[in-house]
């Protein structure tokens, strides 16, 4: 074999990062400035998320932990704003956030923004509210399962919890149809199942970053969690809910990169394999 | 006298308080109350919120922490240092400024948290994806038969989540579906079994004396509990 060949597969082998940043970043622009419109698979755990808040009984009450920081919010963002439209659509379910997260009044915030829900005719205080940050993380879920008023008086902006109607007979976890999770932390996510499934058996989804997945499967498997999804699976509640926004827009900018990384391990394997047995490193 | 104060005296309080929360969480203790709430309920709830006004305490005193160690690394002109200590305790003013005038969720705030620390926050975590693509491209190589796994693997799971591909290949979600629900949640379940059993062990030892690390640095005469190091 000539050293040209040679060259050739040590080339494919070792594309400088600058030319896989570079094309990675194209792929990724491109699909966000022109829609590609690339159909969304509807997975049967997003079915699974939608159809459990389908079946409450009206007047539930779900629990919804805004545990995410910003570093995850475009990724968990779409999936809560998507989730907290058909809350709304609904008209009959009521809607507690708390944040396990630092950032999370804020994000919370930035979701409801997204949401407007006074365009569903929901109302601050009697349909939804946000109770703000607790410190403690899995000693915070514990306590407001035992008892929320002990814990907090105040929602996130510090006026009293009594003056809202949507806190009328709310005590702990008891008083929950639904628990909803999004987190970008391991902590919160199974402190839940330890907080309020185990000792509650209150009904829990999760949502995490889609590298926290294996670690959640096992709870999902044994039935802790009845469905768990990753952020990245956002376009499929989008589409479920029919609500397109952030996360419909992304399902294509996924499709393209992760079809990006396939072709960059072959070509990786490709080159290495072929200057292997040309007699190279 | 030191050691009582210092190992025994807090082990005492760490085995009741542990002994308390454990009670709770897994027995209903007799006396029950006529709403089926037991005696040790409303004490571990007291014993809750103790803990998360002491995680919120120690949030401020981490501030307060940052200010002395960075005003350390500022006094003595660290090099390549105290620039960026500097910058971070102006941050850190700027924030505590505009919350505690403004409020937390006023939209100054909200401005000020969005326009700064939120962007600065997802372009960060977003530019891993840069690396990690860099890294499958130089890690998932065929050198051997262990790694020929991974890489099918790989792929596999590359190819079923990208949501499009899983619309013109069915077949990928059942194949993807059975690598995680068998292959990655059999060892996860191992891990995650032999991690609790880890800290039932160190909780254990804690709650009995053994585990002094939460105690801070303790002589030898002290660990032995008084004993003159036995």
């Amino acid at each position: 074999m000539t050293d040209q060949q040679k060259g050739f597969w040590n080339l494919l082998a070792n594309i400088p990062r600058e030319v896989l940043y570079g094309i990675l970043l194209i792929v990724f622009i491109v699909p966000l400035v022109y829609p590609l419109g690339l159909p969304v698979p509807i997975s049967s755990e997003v079915r699974r998320w939608y159809q459990t808040i389908q079946d409450l009984p009206p007047g539930s009450t779900i629990m919804i932990d805004f545990g995410y920081s910003g570093g995850g919010e475009p990724e968990l963002g779409p999936m809560a704003v998507a989730v907290y439209h058909e809350i709304f659509k609904r008209g009959d379910l009521k809607a507690v956030a708390m944040s396990t997260s630092i950032e999370g009044p804020l994000l919370w915030e930035k979701a409801m923004a997204e949401v407007r829900p006074e365009q569903y005719g929901a109302e601050y205080g009697v349909d939804y509210i946000h109770i703000g940050y607790i410190a403690g993380t899995e000693t915070a879920m514990a306590a407001v399962g035992k008892d929320l008023r002990a814990t907090t008086s105040t929602d996130y902006k510090g006026t009293s919890l009594d003056q809202y109607p949507i806190m009328d007979g709310l005590v702990g976890a008891t008083s929950f149809d639904l628990l909803i999770c999004y987190t970008t932390g391991g902590d919160q996510s199974e402190g839940w199942v330890r907080q309020w499934f185990t000792p509650y058996g209150v009904h829990y989804l999760c949502s995490v970053l889609a590298m926290m997945v294996p670690t959640m499967l096992p709870y999902q498997n044994a039935g802790q969690i009845v469905a768990l999804t990753s952020g990245a699976q956002a376009g499929q509640m989008e589409s479920l809910v029919r609500v397109p926004a952030r996360g419909i827009k992304s399902a294509d900018v996924i499709t393209l990169t992760h079809i990006l990384c396939i072709i960059y391990v072959i070509i990786a394997n490709i080159g290495y394999l072929g200057a292997r047995f040309s007699g190279g490193k | 006298m030191s050691a009582l104060w210092k190992k025994t005296v807090p082990v005492v309080i760490v085995f009741v308080t542990a002994l308390l929360v454990m009670m709770d969480y897994f027995v209903v203790m007799p006396p029950v109350n006529l709403d089926g709430v037991s005696w040790t309920s409303n004490t571990v709830r007291d014993l809750q919120n103790w803990g998360i006004i002491l995680t919120a305490f120690t949030l401020g005193f981490g501030a307060v922490n940052l200010f002395y160690l960075h005003g350390r690394h500022i006094s003595r002109r660290v090099p390549n240092q105290w620039m960026y200590s500097l910058w971070l305790l102006i941050v850190i003013v700027i924030f505590t400024t505009v919350g505690l005038s403004t409020g937390p969720s006023s939209d100054q705030y909200s401005f000020l948290y969005n326009s700064s620390y939120f962007a600065l926050s997802a372009t960060v975590y977003s530019s891993l994806g840069f690396y990690m693509t860099s890294g499958l491209y130089r890690a998932l190589r065929v050198r051997n038969t262990e790694s020929f796994i991974f890489f099918i693997i790989g792929i596999v799971i590359l190819a079923r989540n990208a949501p499009a591909l899983a619309v013109y290949y069915p077949s990928l979600d059942a194949l993807g579906a059975w690598i995680q629900n068998v292959l990655t949640t059999a060892p996860q379940r191992g891990i995650m079994i032999g991690a609790a059993l880890g800290a039932l062990s160190l909780g254990i030892r804690t709650m009995t004396g053994r585990e002094t690390g939460f105690l801070g640095r303790l002589t030898e005469e002290e660990r032995a509990g008084g004993r003159g190091g036995e």
